[in-house]
């Protein structure tokens, strides 16, 4: 325990350690943390992250994720109407 | 704390059970010829596919805010209503495609539990998709399955929650009869054929209205579920822990 109290943060070194940055592991003081979706991150990280989610998906992904949605629901109508045509033909 | 939300998430469900309520009344009404019939079902069907557009957005909705408001420990705010895209093209690929399979394995009863399993990961994981990706999203629920015990468990649970609800529905209905016409005088002949057992209309909207009640706590589960599975993989359980044993000494 004593080793917990005694960590510092890793930009601030005259600062004790309030949290840990999940993605590079390093301690960080109340200043140095920000809590994002519910999980510490020290600025860098945070800026990589956010830099990241930044990004485009390219638009052949888009039009490939829409294209298989629509194949898929309208096979879904389709199947739906035959299950439901054979379920009530056997009663 | 996510109390508006599941009431967006019943609003956004009402046009999706109600219109698979009243396809399966056509069914029933129709039986040995439902086969003589297929514009009419297909033009239901087609009613379906359009609206469960609308109830998956509502789910995704739901579904972020609980996430929110388990990781702020406060009620999410406006922003449980900026799902990202990705995440909700990602969900809704996988939900068309657990609507298709559950469709399939209608039949089979261990088929069809698995089918829901898979539908309730969907919503778990949909916002870790952060790119829009056909395979992505898949892997994902791949992953949170293979702890298949949580998630089997999760389907049995609210399995027996759907009939609870259900029953409660069906006696709430009746108490309120009862009471009209016995502390209200409320002369009501006609209700009890309406709200009776007897009533296959009536019994498909309670199916229906159990189904809505039970929906939020089984989003929430899953939301939970993949929360609890992603921190555990990733130590993030261990470090919250941590953080609190510090702050404490």
């Amino acid at each position: 325990m004593s080793t917990v109290t005694l960590a510092r943060c890793a930009i601030h070194a005259e600062r004790p350690a309030f949290a840990r940055c999940m993605s590079c592991s390093k301690m960080l003081c109340q200043e140095c943390a920000t809590q994002w979706d519910g999980i510490w991150h020290c600025a860098a990280c945070l800026g990589a992250k956010r830099g990241k989610r930044a990004e485009r998906s390219p638009a052949a992904s888009w039009i490939g994720v829409a294209f298989v949605s629509l194949i898929f629901l309208y096979l879904g109508a389709r199947v739906m109407v035959w299950t439901g045509a054979l379920i009530a033909g056997l009663f | 704390m996510t109390a508006p939300w599941a009431a967006l998430l019943v609003i956004t469900s009402l046009p999706y059970r109600f219109l698979q309520a009243v396809f399966l009344d056509q069914l029933i009404e129709l039986r040995g010829n439902a086969s003589h019939y297929g514009h009419l079902l297909g033009a239901t069907a087609n009613m379906i596919v359009a609206t469960v557009l609308v109830a998956l957005w509502g789910r995704a909705v739901y579904a972020r805010a609980c996430r929110l408001a388990m990781a702020r420990g406060a009620a999410p705010g406006r922003a449980a209503w900026r799902v990202p895209l990705a995440a909700f093209a990602s969900y809704v690929l996988t939900a068309s495609v657990v609507i298709l399979a559950g469709y399939i394995s209608l039949l089979t009863i261990v088929g069809f539990a698995v089918t829901v399993m898979f539908a309730g990961l969907a919503i778990g994981t949909m916002e870790l998709n952060e790119r829009a990706d056909i395979f992505n999203p898949f892997r994902l629920i791949g992953r949170y399955a293979r702890t298949v015990t949580v998630p089997l468990a999760l389907v049995l649970v609210f399995f027996c929650a759907l009939l609870v609800a259900f029953v409660n529905l069906a006696a709430s209905f009746n108490l309120g009869i009862w009471i009209a016409s016995a502390i209200g005088g409320f002369d009501a002949p006609r209700w009890p054929l309406l709200f009776g057992m007897s009533n296959r209309r009536f019994l498909l909207m309670l199916f229906a209205g159990a189904i809505m009640i039970v929906e939020p706590f089984w989003i929430a589960a899953h939301v939970v579920f993949v929360r609890k599975a992603g921190a555990e993989e990733s130590g993030d359980d261990l470090r919250a822990w941590f953080a609190e044993l510090r702050r404490a000494s």
